[in-house]
């Protein structure tokens, strides 16, 4: 018997990932609190930590934008001066 | 286009086996979505292109054409002549206002409420009198099961990497009523929404619906009393999300002492809305971030705050049969209902 799959094609991605670099020595981390409680804390820590072991530096650490929340995209403003700011951005935790 | 695979036997079990090694379904039997059935179903959307993509749906950004909404309503059991309705919540499911990644990934146990109107509703037999919510109607089960499916399927809202969902909800199984026109006092919903249309699809993503009851009260006061305090809960999204809508179902009965009186729809809203409130400052007591409108956050700690920000984001519709039970269906809250026509 045939039968059709139900999942269908995937669409093309509105963004594409920036490449991985392989090493981060002078390279500057963004922080970027999804808006969950204590996501900021350990993401900060985080950063600071991995700016200690590999002689990075922590640039920016930011919110979403006004209005926008853990249940949203961050504002255009945030994406583009992460853009300006940062080579590399930790990003999403949970509760 | 949508792939055809090799069933090796026509056997429910051989189905079911197949799902399970991929990752796909819901947990229950489903119907094979054989190229005839499919056909079938697709026939009942005219002279239209079935494998044009009508919507991407998030977080998997997988494409919905008309053929792969159609596999999923047959593999949920749907009636070839239910796909117009399906094919329109999906549409009306893919609105950026509905914020579909959100809703599909969210810790929360939100469910997309699919609410039926007009004439589809009548000729497809979807149930919105007695028992609504619950089970024995063929197209309101098979129905909401497809929505279901599509958002595991096409959107792939499956358990971890698509839905984090703490505890899920029986929600996410089927959650299709239609609106009981019969028994509107009022002009129907979706006319209400600006929608002049012969039949409508409304989606909500909310909660499960949560009960009220009052047997005795001839003034839709009293009655609307016991929803407001239904509402008015610290532990619903809407608490601390003011843009959030609750969908009201009002029982006939209920809704027929609301009109007897002269209250409309709006009335109905406006009394909840001043009655459905929290303390500031037990709402900032209990909350460390709150997502209030601008003004709410310049009233002082002894003003009553409404739950919501607006009468209009209490949407009131009338569904159930005989009896005096009624249901408050709060929000997600970062989403907003849409209400379409139903469209091939």
């Amino acid at each position: 018997m045939k039968i059709y799959a139900p999942d269908g094609s995937i669409g093309k991605p509105s963004f594409v990932l920036a490449a991985t670099s392989p090493v981060i020595t002078g390279r500057r981390i963004g922080v970027l609190d999804n808006g969950k409680p204590n996501a900021r804390l350990m993401m900060v820590r985080m950063a600071e930590q991995l700016a200690a072991r590999t002689g990075a530096s922590v640039s920016v650490v930011t919110g979403k934008g006004s209005g926008h929340n853990a249940a949203t995209a961050c504002s255009d403003e945030v994406l583009d001066q992460l853009e300006k700011e940062a080579d590399l951005v930790i990003t999403g935790s949970a509760d | 286009m949508t792939e055809l695979l090799d069933l090796p036997s026509d056997t429910p079990e051989a189905l079911m086996e197949l799902f399970d090694s991929r990752g796909w379904g819901d947990g229950l039997p489903l119907v094979p979505p054989t190229p005839e059935r499919v056909g079938a179903a697709l026939a009942m959307l005219g002279d239209v292109d079935p494998d044009e993509p009508i919507a991407t749906l998030a977080p998997r950004f997988g494409e919905a054409t008309r053929r792969t909404i159609a596999v999923n309503a047959v593999l949920a059991g749907c009636q070839p002549e239910y796909l117009p309705v399906i094919v329109s919540a999906v549409r009306a499911l893919a609105r950026p206002e509905v914020n579909l990644r959100g809703v599909n990934a969210t810790t929360h146990p939100v469910a997309p409420l699919l609410i039926v109107h007009g004439e589809m509703a009548q000729r497809c037999g979807y149930n919105g009198g007695l028992g609504a919510f619950g089970p024995g109607s063929r197209a309101n089960a098979t129905t909401g099961r497809a929505l279901r499916l599509i958002l595991l399927h096409i959107a792939g809202a499956v358990l971890g990497p698509g839905d984090a969902s703490t505890q899920g909800g029986p929600a996410k199984y089927s959650y299709c009523v239609a609106e009981n026109e019969a028994s509107t006092p009022w002009e129907n919903y979706p006319a209400s929404r600006g929608i002049d249309a012969a039949s409508a699809v409304t989606v909500h993503c909310g909660e499960a619906p949560h009960n009220f009851h009052d047997m005795e009260s001839d003034h839709p006061a009293r009655i609307l009393d016991k929803c407001a305090a239904a509402m008015a809960s610290l532990g619903q999204n809407n608490a601390v999300i003011a843009q959030g809508e609750y969908f009201v179902a009002l029982g006939p009965e209920h809704a027929a002492t609301a009109a007897s009186h002269g209250w409309t729809r709006q009335d109905v809203a406006s009394y909840l809305f001043d009655r459905a409130r929290l303390p500031a400052s037990l709402v900032r007591a209990q909350f460390d971030r709150v997502a209030w409108a601008p003004w709410m956050h310049a009233m002082g700690d002894d003003h009553l705050m409404p739950v919501t920000a607006h009468p209009d984001n209490i949407r009131v519709f009338v569904c159930g049969g005989a009896g005096k039970h009624s249901s408050v269906i709060p929000s997600w809250g970062m989403t907003r209902s849409v209400t379409l026509p139903v469209e091939p």
